[in-house]
């Protein structure tokens, strides 16, 4: 048996220039190679691409059925023009699908029948750059009509009804309609694997942090390995406490104020400082202290996870960037909860005792950062953070018979709950297609007797493409589009077709996330307005390997 | 109007109670009940004559009762709720016997209890503390969960279910800094347009009004709020006549379909029969009142709590 050659060899190539209108119908041909891979998975009934494994020796292909993850597995393709134009819509699908979760399917097919029109209307001497501003006008209208189409969804069951329309496994949905619920737009859910078969779902009450006791000596509870606190007392510090004389200003403030139980959480602690709290619980009449490692893996996250801890207890942190030290420590510096706990590796906060408008306003400040940040970094950070505050968290734990099950299932999760925070958060449309089909009579009149040439083309590009996603939708599930949009033109309005049982239903019990659909189509005008103005390629002799778009 | 007070003292002379509730039948049963710093009292002849019940056995010294509710089926259930220090008591059988729940470390103070309207079927009871949020039980008082999903301010003082609970799963509570509202049964709770600087809120209550449901919010030192869009936003209502603070509120339904809302003030009881738009001034009293009921449609007995003297009972 042969040998497989490595995956990546790094190829020269021919420099040069590639000139319109060879390299518009090239990058038109790649643009619709990589779409074309990804149309059949859009909608309820999806179908599935297959693709060959990017690890040696590893034989099973890939089955997928999300187009986000396909376009990320097509890294390249064989000619170079039209490589430009599948990488642009790569790239534009990818991020659909990190910073929204969903809806890449609909963005890949949106993006190819706007360019494709645009690229027809430019071939009979349109203007590349006049189209794309009459695009981004015509664009503007229809994000308004999709705005006035939108409304809110609360209660478990409509939010199960979203989350299906979404993962299309009803189990799934249930269990995230129930969690959204409750944890709203903001609230902290972690998506872990099971060793059992079935898929289950925790809550946990109050704040907690993945940062445990430095010393599992002081582990109270050996059964449960882990020490409650009730009414604790909170003593921040960020910084490494090394002294251990440092510590016996705390101890008896904590003496005169009758305090009888405390949780330091520092940086760090030395092992003489270790000794000398321990040797305070041995001693101390009715005093109890546990010391907690600040939560953080670097300076940054400590100080914001000080923060938070601090609006929560109503404690005042000493920072050791500011000179503070233990030593100076006075009753102010206190914070409060109801309850505190911590094991080797976590810890955490009820019912802490911190003003509830600082906290409001702290959590409402946070939202707004998270609004504003593009950065998935960032943003994953703050979501943390604010979860954490909202005073509890949810854990869906995905089991399932095999571990590539159980690996699905929870990409799956994954993905279906960053869609239903979109969906919680910025409300939901009329889904399978229905939202954007609503769309065009909005674009109509200029379509017929614009201004000039370029905005009725621009107008009647995008009002074709936006009935595409549906007629996609239709397809895949064995549907002749035409027919469908004949009988939903004769049926009422507001109507949706429900390709799973092939009738006329409601607009309303079908739905997709405002957010998703909105991002997705002003991602495509966007992307394809800008893909049409390319008149020219520069090909490198030795291009970069495809990468993850960032 | 005319009102003959009847003051009933208890066994403590300055006793104080917090919070009195009536059986649905009262005007047949004459069934009454008042949580006191001193227990849980029981009338069975329309509040002409209270017992103590013993709701701790060997009880040495006497157990404060801050909040107490009835089921609304008390006909079929004979369930009693009443809330003391560390624990929610629950009895089947009208009083007689108690029992209680446990709930965690430390013991929670109960400020209000808010049963389900439909508690028949759904069992639903939620409890609000000074310090622990809301508890909630889902069947019929015997365990309860701490849900605070979004309640970013734990000291809840009063709490209220809409009337068409088992529709819209509302529920709503008052707090320190400000209001808060569930649409899911009391699991997770999102901050209202109730404005903060008015907060605390000592009172709500909801009415089942034609053309849909108002809310109302009494404030320790802002008077009434009331709102008709399940608290998106507020208007005041008569600062005039209720300046100051509105300690509780009670709704009651005529038999013809109308409902007066009585407004527990410092000074006394204020009523109103037009959706809180004007309000006259029933009853004045000489001490603060804590506590109100108007336990029969027809309006023709009130009692009132008042503090360090007990229940007086007023009969138009």
């Amino acid at each position: 048996m042969s040998e497989k050659p490595p995956f990546h060899s790094r190829k020269t190539y021919r420099p040069g220039l590639v000139f319109r209108p060879q390299a518009q119908e090239n990058i038109k041909r790649g643009l619709n190679t990589l779409v074309s891979a990804i149309r059949p998975t859009l909608g309820p009934t999806a179908r599935t691409v297959a693709v060959t494994s990017l690890i040696e020796n590893k034989d099973t292909p890939e089955v997928l059925d999300d187009g986000g993850i396909i376009a990320r597995r097509v890294i390249e393709l064989h000619r170079r023009d039209a490589d430009v134009g599948a990488m642009l819509a790569r790239a534009l699908i990818c991020r659909q699908n990190e910073r929204m979760g969903d809806g890449s399917a609909t963005t890949a097919v949106l993006l190819a029948a706007i360019y494709n029109g645009g690229l027809h209307y430019l071939a009979s001497g349109g203007d590349a750059m006049r189209l794309r501003h009459h695009l981004e006008r015509a664009l503007g209208k229809s994000l308004i009509a999709l705005d006035q189409q939108t409304y809110t969804v609360e209660g478990k069951h409509k939010l199960a009804q979203v989350a299906e329309s979404i993962c299309h496994d009803a189990d799934l949905a249930k269990l995230l309609g129930e969690i959204f619920d409750i944890i709203g737009a903001y609230g902290r859910l972690d998506i872990r694997k099971d060793h059992s078969r079935i898929l289950r779902r925790e809550y946990i009450e109050g704040m907690a942090w993945d940062s445990g006791l430095f010393s599992r000596d002081m582990i109270v509870n050996r059964a449960e390995l882990q020490t409650v606190y009730e009414e604790p007392a909170f003593v921040l510090a960020d910084f490494k406490v090394n002294d251990p004389r440092h510590i016996m200003p705390m101890l008896e403030i904590a003496v005169d104020q009758k305090i009888e139980k405390l949780i330091l959480v520092a940086a760090e602690l030395s092992a003489e400082a270790m000794a000398g709290l321990m040797m305070a619980n041995g001693k101390l009449k009715n005093f109890q202290v546990m010391a907690v490692r600040g939560p953080g893996s670097n300076a940054d996250d400590r100080a914001t996870a000080f923060e938070d801890i601090a609006i929560a207890t109503g404690a005042k942190t000493l920072v050791g960037a500011a000179g503070d030290s233990l030593k100076d420590v006075t009753y102010e510096h206190f914070g409060w909860a109801r309850r505190g706990w911590a094991g080797a590796h976590n810890f955490g906060i009820i019912g802490g005792k911190g003003d509830p408008r600082k906290l409001r306003q702290h959590v409402s400040r946070l939202q707004r950062w998270l609004e504003q940040s593009d950065d998935p970094l960032m943003r994953e950070a703050l979501q943390k953070r604010i979860g954490r505050l909202m005073g509890g968290s949810a854990t869906l734990w995905i089991g399932g018979v095999s571990e590539i099950e159980i690996d699905q299932v929870k990409t799956l999760a994954e993905k279906t709950a960053s869609a239903m925070r979109a969906a919680v958060s910025d409300g939901v449309l009329p889904g399978g297609g229905m939202a954007y089909m609503n769309c065009r009579s909005v674009l109509e009149s200029k379509s017929q007797s614009g201004d000039d040439p370029d905005e009725r083309a621009a107008h009647r590009i995008l009002l074709d493409a936006l009935a595409e996603p549906a007629r996609a939708i239709y397809e895949n599930a064995g549907y002749e589009p035409g027919e469908v949009i004949a009988r939903l033109s004769d049926a009422d309005n507001g109507c949706g077709f429900d390709v799973l049982s092939g009738a006329i239903t409601d607009g309303r019990e079908l739905v997709d996330s405002a957010a998703v659909m909105k991002a997705a189509l002003r991602n495509a005008v966007l992307t394809a307005g800008m893909m049409l103005t390319i008149d020219v390629i520069a090909h490198h002799q030795t291009p970069e390997i495809a990468r993850q778009p960032g | 109007m005319t009102a003959e007070n009847i003051c009933l003292e208890f066994t403590g002379s300055d006793e104080t109670a917090y919070a009195l509730a009536a059986s649905p039948g009262f005007a047949k049963d004459g069934l009454c009940f008042a949580a006191t710093s001193g227990g849980v009292y029981r009338s069975t002849d329309g509040g002409d004559c209270w017992e103590s019940l013993p709701i701790v056995e060997e009880q040495s010294v006497p157990m404060a009762a801050t909040a107490l509710a009835v089921s609304l089926a008390f006909a079929q259930d004979r369930t009693v709720f009443a809330a003391v220090k560390g624990g929610i008591l629950r009895s089947s059988d009208g009083g007689d016997t108690w029992f209680a729940a446990k709930f965690p470390a430390p013991p929670p103070l109960f400020t209000t209890l808010a049963i389900s309207p439909d508690f028949a079927q759904d069992g639903l009871m939620l409890a609000g503390t000074m310090e622990d949020g809301v508890f909630s039980s889902t069947d019929r008082g015997v365990n309860w969960q701490p849900w605070n999903f979004g309640l970013f301010d734990l000291g809840v003082l009063c709490l209220a279910a809409s009337p068409h609970l088992r529709e819209d799963e509302t529920i709503v509570a008052g707090t320190e800094t400000g209001l808060y509202r569930s649409t899911n049964g009391g699991r997770a709770w999102r901050e209202s347009g109730f404005p903060s600087e008015f907060a605390p809120i000592l009172s709500l209550a909801y009415t089942a009004g034609k053309d849909g449901a108002l809310l109302f919010a009494g404030t320790e030192d802002n008077g009434l709020f009331i709102s008709c869009d399940e608290g998106a936003s507020w208007d005041r209502s008569a600062p005039d006549t209720l300046p100051g603070s509105v300690n509780q509120l009670q709704i009651l339904y005529k038999p013809d379909g109308g409902a007066e809302i009585y407004a527990l003030s410092e000074d006394g009881v204020l009523r109103s029969r037009d959706a809180g738009r004007n309000w006259d001034f029933l009853v004045g009293t000489e001490v603060p009142p804590t506590a109100i009921l108007v336990p029969d449609p027809s309006g023709e007995a009130m009692f009132l709590g008042l503090t360090g003297v007990g229940i007086a009972k007023y009969e138009f």
